[in-house]
Protein backbone atom coordinates (compact mmCIF):
# COMPACT_ATOMS: atom_id res chain seq x y z
CA UNK A 1 0.00 0.00 0.00
CA UNK A 2 2.90 2.70 0.82
CA UNK A 3 4.17 2.59 -2.97
CA UNK A 4 1.22 2.53 -4.15
CA UNK A 5 0.78 6.47 -4.27
CA UNK A 6 4.20 7.35 -5.81
CA UNK A 7 3.81 5.04 -8.60
CA UNK A 8 0.64 6.59 -8.88
CA UNK A 9 1.91 9.82 -9.10
CA UNK A 10 4.42 8.46 -11.83
CA UNK A 11 2.06 7.09 -13.73
CA UNK A 12 -0.37 10.19 -13.92
CA UNK A 13 1.99 12.56 -14.44
CA UNK A 14 2.30 11.62 -18.04
CA UNK A 15 -0.94 11.43 -18.73
CA UNK A 16 -1.21 15.02 -17.64
CA UNK A 17 1.51 15.91 -19.88
CA UNK A 18 0.16 14.07 -22.37
CA UNK A 19 -3.18 16.16 -22.14
CA UNK A 20 -1.35 19.41 -22.67
CA UNK A 21 0.72 18.30 -25.53
CA UNK A 22 -2.20 16.68 -26.94
CA UNK A 23 -2.23 19.05 -29.57
CA UNK A 24 1.15 18.11 -30.91
CA UNK A 25 1.16 14.57 -30.96
CA UNK A 26 -1.41 12.03 -32.20
CA UNK A 27 -3.55 10.50 -29.58
CA UNK A 28 -2.45 7.23 -30.73
CA UNK A 29 0.85 7.49 -30.13
CA UNK A 30 0.55 8.87 -26.67
CA UNK A 31 -1.42 5.98 -25.94
CA UNK A 32 1.17 3.64 -27.07
CA UNK A 33 3.72 5.26 -24.73
CA UNK A 34 1.20 5.18 -21.95
CA UNK A 35 0.88 1.55 -21.96
CA UNK A 36 4.10 0.61 -20.04
CA UNK A 37 3.92 4.10 -17.96
CA UNK A 38 0.52 3.88 -16.93
CA UNK A 39 -0.39 0.83 -14.16
CA UNK A 40 -1.58 -2.16 -15.21
CA UNK A 41 -5.36 -2.08 -15.29
CA UNK A 42 -6.18 -5.53 -15.07
CA UNK A 43 -3.82 -6.91 -12.35
CA UNK A 44 -5.37 -4.67 -9.22
CA UNK A 45 -8.91 -3.75 -10.53
CA UNK A 46 -10.09 -2.50 -7.08
CA UNK A 47 -7.25 -0.20 -6.68
CA UNK A 48 -8.43 1.84 -9.51
CA UNK A 49 -6.44 5.55 -9.22
CA UNK A 50 -10.24 6.90 -8.97
CA UNK A 51 -11.26 4.67 -6.23
CA UNK A 52 -8.32 5.69 -3.97
CA UNK A 53 -7.59 9.17 -4.61
CA UNK A 54 -11.33 10.48 -5.11
CA UNK A 55 -11.96 12.08 -8.33
CA UNK A 56 -8.96 13.78 -10.02
CA UNK A 57 -10.92 17.25 -9.89
CA UNK A 58 -14.01 17.80 -8.39
CA UNK A 59 -15.63 18.95 -11.67
CA UNK A 60 -18.42 16.59 -13.40
CA UNK A 61 -16.93 14.25 -15.87
CA UNK A 62 -16.91 15.64 -19.91
CA UNK A 63 -19.65 14.19 -22.01
CA UNK A 64 -18.72 11.12 -23.31
CA UNK A 65 -16.32 9.93 -20.87
CA UNK A 66 -19.01 7.61 -19.28
CA UNK A 67 -20.15 8.21 -15.57
CA UNK A 68 -20.19 4.67 -14.64
CA UNK A 69 -19.19 1.21 -15.98
CA UNK A 70 -19.61 -2.26 -14.61
CA UNK A 71 -17.16 -2.35 -11.85
CA UNK A 72 -18.81 0.99 -10.85
CA UNK A 73 -21.77 -1.07 -9.70
CA UNK A 74 -21.72 -1.26 -5.75
CA UNK A 75 -20.75 -4.54 -4.69
CA UNK A 76 -18.59 -6.42 -7.41
CA UNK A 77 -14.90 -4.76 -5.82
CA UNK A 78 -15.96 -6.24 -2.61
CA UNK A 79 -13.52 -9.45 -1.83
CA UNK A 80 -14.93 -11.35 1.19
CA UNK A 81 -11.61 -13.22 1.20
CA UNK A 82 -9.01 -10.86 1.03
CA UNK A 83 -8.54 -10.59 4.77
CA UNK A 84 -9.13 -13.91 5.99
CA UNK A 85 -7.69 -17.38 5.22
CA UNK A 86 -8.53 -19.33 1.54
CA UNK A 87 -11.12 -22.31 1.31
CA UNK A 88 -8.64 -24.54 1.01
CA UNK A 89 -6.68 -23.25 4.12
CA UNK A 90 -9.43 -23.68 6.03
CA UNK A 91 -10.36 -27.13 4.71
CA UNK A 92 -6.56 -28.14 5.32
CA UNK A 93 -6.26 -26.72 8.98
CA UNK A 94 -9.13 -28.77 9.38
CA UNK A 95 -8.18 -31.88 7.88
CA UNK A 96 -4.53 -32.14 9.20
CA UNK A 97 -5.98 -30.80 12.92
CA UNK A 98 -8.68 -33.73 12.92
CA UNK A 99 -5.94 -36.26 11.49
CA UNK A 100 -3.99 -35.69 14.27
CA UNK A 101 -6.55 -35.75 16.41
CA UNK A 102 -7.26 -39.04 15.28
CA UNK A 103 -4.11 -40.41 15.14
CA UNK A 104 -3.49 -39.82 18.54
CA UNK A 105 -6.94 -41.41 19.82
CA UNK A 106 -5.20 -44.60 17.99
CA UNK A 107 -2.05 -44.30 20.12
CA UNK A 108 -4.11 -44.04 23.12
CA UNK A 109 -6.33 -46.95 22.18
CA UNK A 110 -3.09 -49.16 21.81
CA UNK A 111 -1.80 -47.54 25.11
CA UNK A 112 -4.67 -49.16 26.79
CA UNK A 113 -4.59 -52.35 24.76
CA UNK A 114 -2.69 -55.38 25.67
CA UNK A 115 0.28 -55.93 24.13
CA UNK A 116 0.78 -58.28 20.73
CA UNK A 117 4.64 -58.97 21.80
CA UNK A 118 5.63 -62.69 22.72
CA UNK A 119 8.04 -62.58 25.36
CA UNK A 120 9.87 -65.28 23.64
CA UNK A 121 11.44 -67.79 26.12
CA UNK A 122 8.58 -68.39 27.69
CA UNK A 123 6.17 -68.04 25.24
CA UNK A 124 7.27 -69.08 21.77
CA UNK A 125 5.29 -68.02 17.87
CA UNK A 126 4.01 -71.06 16.18
CA UNK A 127 5.93 -72.92 14.09
CA UNK A 128 5.03 -75.78 11.56
CA UNK A 129 5.98 -79.25 11.31
CA UNK A 130 8.03 -78.86 8.62
CA UNK A 131 10.11 -76.36 9.72
CA UNK A 132 13.81 -76.63 8.84
CA UNK A 133 15.88 -76.16 11.88
CA UNK A 134 19.10 -77.95 13.06
CA UNK A 135 19.84 -81.32 11.40
CA UNK A 136 19.77 -84.72 12.83
CA UNK A 137 20.55 -88.07 11.26
CA UNK A 138 17.90 -90.73 12.58
CA UNK A 139 18.20 -94.28 13.52
CA UNK A 140 15.22 -97.14 13.29
CA UNK A 141 13.45 -97.85 16.10
CA UNK A 142 15.38 -100.90 16.50
CA UNK A 143 18.28 -98.66 16.85
CA UNK A 144 20.13 -99.52 13.37
CA UNK A 145 21.27 -95.98 11.83
CA UNK A 146 19.12 -95.32 8.51
CA UNK A 147 22.01 -93.81 6.51
CA UNK A 148 22.77 -96.08 3.84
CA UNK A 149 25.36 -93.58 2.68
CA UNK A 150 23.79 -93.24 -1.03
CA UNK A 151 25.21 -89.70 -1.30
CA UNK A 152 22.17 -88.07 -2.76
CA UNK A 153 21.88 -85.62 0.05
CA UNK A 154 25.43 -84.64 -0.70
CA UNK A 155 24.77 -84.63 -4.49
CA UNK A 156 21.93 -82.06 -3.99
CA UNK A 157 23.46 -79.58 -1.40
CA UNK A 158 23.38 -76.26 -3.47
CA UNK A 159 26.32 -75.24 -0.55
CA UNK A 160 28.17 -78.09 -0.76
CA UNK A 161 27.81 -78.20 2.91
CA UNK A 162 27.95 -82.65 3.29
CA UNK A 163 30.39 -84.16 3.13
CA UNK A 164 30.20 -88.11 3.07
CA UNK A 165 32.78 -91.17 3.55
CA UNK A 166 31.60 -94.67 3.31
CA UNK A 167 32.61 -98.45 4.12
CA UNK A 168 31.25 -101.67 3.99
CA UNK A 169 30.59 -102.59 8.17
CA UNK A 170 31.73 -106.30 9.34
CA UNK A 171 28.15 -107.38 8.50
CA UNK A 172 28.57 -106.13 4.95
CA UNK A 173 25.99 -103.25 5.12
CA UNK A 174 27.37 -100.04 3.73
CA UNK A 175 27.61 -97.53 6.59
CA UNK A 176 29.29 -94.03 6.35
CA UNK A 177 31.96 -93.63 8.33
CA UNK A 178 31.96 -89.60 7.93
CA UNK A 179 29.10 -87.31 7.60
CA UNK A 180 30.17 -84.02 8.57
CA UNK A 181 27.27 -81.34 7.77
CA UNK A 182 29.23 -77.79 7.36
CA UNK A 183 26.35 -75.35 9.54
CA UNK A 184 27.54 -72.45 8.35
CA UNK A 185 27.66 -73.12 4.54
CA UNK A 186 24.06 -74.80 5.25
CA UNK A 187 21.36 -72.72 4.01
CA UNK A 188 18.52 -74.68 5.22
CA UNK A 189 16.85 -75.25 2.12
CA UNK A 190 15.72 -78.58 3.16
CA UNK A 191 16.47 -80.70 -0.32
CA UNK A 192 19.08 -83.37 1.88
CA UNK A 193 15.87 -84.66 3.35
CA UNK A 194 13.94 -84.35 0.90
CA UNK A 195 16.39 -86.59 -1.16
CA UNK A 196 17.19 -88.29 1.24
CA UNK A 197 14.97 -92.29 0.43
CA UNK A 198 15.65 -93.73 3.94
CA UNK A 199 14.47 -90.47 6.00
CA UNK A 200 17.71 -90.85 7.71
CA UNK A 201 19.03 -86.80 7.54
CA UNK A 202 16.55 -84.52 8.89
CA UNK A 203 16.14 -81.31 9.31
CA UNK A 204 14.16 -80.71 13.35
CA UNK A 205 12.40 -78.20 14.80
CA UNK A 206 15.13 -76.64 16.74
CA UNK A 207 16.50 -73.50 15.91
CA UNK A 208 18.47 -72.76 18.98
CA UNK A 209 21.64 -74.12 18.61
CA UNK A 210 23.26 -71.12 18.54
CA UNK A 211 27.07 -71.13 19.06
CA UNK A 212 29.95 -69.19 20.88
CA UNK A 213 32.67 -70.28 18.53
CA UNK A 214 32.30 -71.11 14.69
CA UNK A 215 34.17 -74.63 15.35
CA UNK A 216 31.07 -75.90 17.24
CA UNK A 217 29.21 -75.64 14.18
CA UNK A 218 31.30 -78.27 11.87
CA UNK A 219 28.84 -80.91 12.71
CA UNK A 220 29.90 -84.82 12.61
CA UNK A 221 28.56 -87.84 12.50
CA UNK A 222 27.94 -88.37 16.01
CA UNK A 223 27.10 -84.84 16.94
CA UNK A 224 24.31 -85.49 14.37
CA UNK A 225 23.06 -88.90 15.51
CA UNK A 226 23.04 -87.58 19.09
CA UNK A 227 20.72 -84.92 18.06
CA UNK A 228 18.59 -87.53 16.26
CA UNK A 229 18.44 -89.57 19.43
CA UNK A 230 17.75 -86.83 21.86
CA UNK A 231 14.92 -85.76 19.57
CA UNK A 232 13.60 -88.35 17.56
CA UNK A 233 10.61 -88.18 18.98
CA UNK A 234 9.36 -84.68 18.03
CA UNK A 235 11.08 -85.69 14.41
CA UNK A 236 8.88 -88.95 14.32
CA UNK A 237 5.72 -87.46 15.60
CA UNK A 238 6.20 -84.02 13.16
CA UNK A 239 6.81 -86.95 10.19
CA UNK A 240 4.08 -88.85 11.16
CA UNK A 241 1.62 -85.58 11.29
CA UNK A 242 2.49 -84.99 7.58
CA UNK A 243 3.10 -88.62 5.73
CA UNK A 244 -0.40 -87.83 3.84
CA UNK A 245 1.00 -85.22 2.08
CA UNK A 246 4.23 -86.02 1.05
CA UNK B 1 -8.60 -54.08 28.98
CA UNK B 2 -4.85 -54.34 29.60
CA UNK B 3 -4.70 -52.96 33.18
CA UNK B 4 -7.97 -54.70 34.04
CA UNK B 5 -6.58 -58.02 32.99
CA UNK B 6 -3.10 -57.40 35.02
CA UNK B 7 -5.35 -56.30 38.21
CA UNK B 8 -7.40 -59.22 37.60
CA UNK B 9 -4.21 -61.89 36.95
CA UNK B 10 -2.18 -60.48 40.19
CA UNK B 11 -5.66 -61.34 42.49
CA UNK B 12 -6.10 -64.42 40.92
CA UNK B 13 -2.38 -65.83 40.90
CA UNK B 14 -1.68 -64.11 44.27
CA UNK B 15 1.15 -61.67 45.07
CA UNK B 16 4.31 -63.78 45.27
CA UNK B 17 3.57 -65.50 41.90
CA UNK B 18 2.85 -62.31 40.60
CA UNK B 19 6.42 -61.06 42.09
CA UNK B 20 8.05 -64.10 40.72
CA UNK B 21 6.29 -63.99 36.96
CA UNK B 22 7.93 -60.05 36.87
CA UNK B 23 11.23 -61.31 37.61
CA UNK B 24 11.10 -63.89 34.45
CA UNK B 25 8.40 -63.30 32.12
CA UNK B 26 7.22 -59.77 32.91
CA UNK B 27 3.84 -59.94 33.17
CA UNK B 28 0.84 -61.04 35.19
CA UNK B 29 -0.34 -64.25 33.38
CA UNK B 30 -3.10 -66.88 34.57
CA UNK B 31 -3.40 -69.96 33.37
CA UNK B 32 -4.08 -73.58 33.97
CA UNK B 33 -0.95 -76.23 34.78
CA UNK B 34 -0.86 -78.14 31.54
CA UNK B 35 2.12 -80.32 33.07
CA UNK B 36 5.84 -80.35 34.45
CA UNK B 37 8.72 -81.79 32.73
CA UNK B 38 11.71 -83.94 34.13
CA UNK B 39 13.67 -80.44 34.63
CA UNK B 40 11.03 -79.30 36.47
CA UNK B 41 9.97 -76.67 33.87
CA UNK B 42 5.74 -76.30 34.35
CA UNK B 43 4.12 -75.46 31.21
CA UNK B 44 0.84 -72.74 31.48
CA UNK B 45 -2.07 -72.81 29.17
CA UNK B 46 -4.86 -70.19 28.91
CA UNK B 47 -7.13 -70.50 26.22
CA UNK B 48 -9.67 -67.62 27.59
CA UNK B 49 -8.97 -64.71 24.12
CA UNK B 50 -10.16 -62.32 27.04
CA UNK B 51 -6.63 -63.47 29.47
CA UNK B 52 -4.36 -63.73 26.84
CA UNK B 53 -4.21 -62.99 23.38
CA UNK B 54 -3.64 -65.74 20.40
CA UNK B 55 -0.29 -66.57 20.03
CA UNK B 56 0.62 -65.51 24.26
CA UNK B 57 -1.56 -68.50 25.13
CA UNK B 58 0.98 -71.33 26.30
CA UNK B 59 3.75 -70.64 28.19
CA UNK B 60 6.82 -72.16 30.51
CA UNK B 61 7.90 -71.39 33.62
CA UNK B 62 11.40 -72.33 33.41
CA UNK B 63 12.67 -74.34 36.92
CA UNK B 64 16.05 -72.41 36.22
CA UNK B 65 17.32 -69.29 37.26
CA UNK B 66 19.72 -69.03 34.19
CA UNK B 67 16.91 -70.28 31.98
CA UNK B 68 16.95 -70.41 27.95
CA UNK B 69 14.75 -71.87 25.28
CA UNK B 70 16.56 -74.70 25.12
CA UNK B 71 16.48 -76.66 28.58
CA UNK B 72 12.37 -77.29 27.20
CA UNK B 73 12.64 -80.74 26.31
CA UNK B 74 11.78 -81.68 22.55
CA UNK B 75 8.23 -83.21 23.66
CA UNK B 76 7.08 -80.08 25.10
CA UNK B 77 8.97 -78.07 22.07
CA UNK B 78 6.41 -79.19 20.06
CA UNK B 79 3.61 -78.50 22.39
CA UNK B 80 5.14 -75.15 23.07
CA UNK B 81 5.51 -74.22 19.79
CA UNK B 82 1.86 -75.00 18.82
CA UNK B 83 2.82 -77.99 16.59
CA UNK B 84 1.19 -80.43 18.55
CA UNK B 85 -2.03 -79.77 20.26
CA UNK B 86 -2.09 -81.94 23.00
CA UNK B 87 0.39 -81.97 25.62
CA UNK B 88 2.89 -85.05 25.30
CA UNK B 89 1.56 -87.31 28.14
CA UNK B 90 -1.91 -87.04 26.60
CA UNK B 91 -0.25 -87.48 22.73
CA UNK B 92 -0.71 -91.17 22.05
CA UNK B 93 1.52 -90.17 18.67
CA UNK B 94 4.17 -88.99 20.34
CA UNK B 95 4.37 -91.51 22.87
CA UNK B 96 4.11 -94.16 20.49
CA UNK B 97 6.92 -92.54 18.91
CA UNK B 98 9.29 -92.31 21.16
CA UNK B 99 12.12 -94.98 20.89
CA UNK B 100 13.73 -97.06 23.86
CA UNK B 101 17.16 -95.57 22.86
CA UNK B 102 16.05 -91.96 23.44
CA UNK B 103 19.00 -90.21 24.71
CA UNK B 104 18.70 -87.82 27.63
CA UNK B 105 18.00 -84.27 26.26
CA UNK B 106 20.40 -81.69 27.50
CA UNK B 107 20.42 -77.66 26.83
CA UNK B 108 22.62 -75.92 24.35
CA UNK B 109 25.94 -76.54 26.38
CA UNK B 110 27.82 -73.35 24.04
CA UNK B 111 30.31 -71.29 26.07
CA UNK B 112 30.83 -74.40 28.90
CA UNK B 113 33.02 -76.75 28.97
CA UNK B 114 30.29 -79.58 28.14
CA UNK B 115 30.42 -77.86 24.24
CA UNK B 116 30.43 -79.70 21.81
CA UNK B 117 33.78 -79.96 19.89
CA UNK B 118 34.51 -80.84 16.53
CA UNK B 119 36.78 -84.05 15.34
CA UNK B 120 37.23 -86.21 12.75
CA UNK B 121 35.31 -89.67 12.65
CA UNK B 122 37.69 -91.05 10.21
CA UNK B 123 41.66 -91.81 9.99
CA UNK B 124 43.06 -88.73 8.44
CA UNK B 125 43.96 -88.95 4.33
CA UNK B 126 47.38 -86.71 4.70
CA UNK B 127 49.73 -87.90 7.50
CA UNK B 128 52.78 -85.47 8.55
CA UNK B 129 56.04 -87.31 7.30
CA UNK B 130 57.28 -89.59 10.09
CA UNK B 131 61.09 -90.46 9.74
CA UNK B 132 62.17 -93.64 10.61
CA UNK B 133 65.96 -94.03 11.52
CA UNK B 134 67.53 -97.34 10.37
CA UNK B 135 70.29 -98.36 12.50
CA UNK B 136 73.94 -98.61 10.41
CA UNK B 137 74.42 -102.07 9.30
CA UNK B 138 70.84 -102.83 8.29
CA UNK B 139 70.01 -103.20 5.18
CA UNK B 140 68.34 -100.36 2.97
CA UNK B 141 64.22 -101.75 2.77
Amino acid sequence: MSFARPRLALGLSPRILAKQRSIALPSSIIAYRNIHSSRCSHASPLESPGRLEGPVSIKSPPLGAGSLTAKDEPGKDINPYKDGQSAIDKAVHLFFFTEIIRGMWIVMENFFRQPYTIMYPYEKGPLSPRFRGEHALRRYPSGEERCIACKLCEAICPAQAITIESEAREDGSRKTTKYDIDMTKCIYCGFCQEACPVDAIVETQNQEFSTETREELLYNKEKLLANGDRAEAEIAANLHSDHVYR
Amino acid sequence: MSFVRYVRNIRRIGLSQWWHQLQYIGDAKYGRLVGTDQFGNKYFENLNPDDELPGRHRWVDFAQHYSNATQVPPEWHSWLSHIRLPPPMEDSVMQNMSPPWKAPWTENLTGTRGAYRSYNTVNPKINAWEPKVIARGEAHP
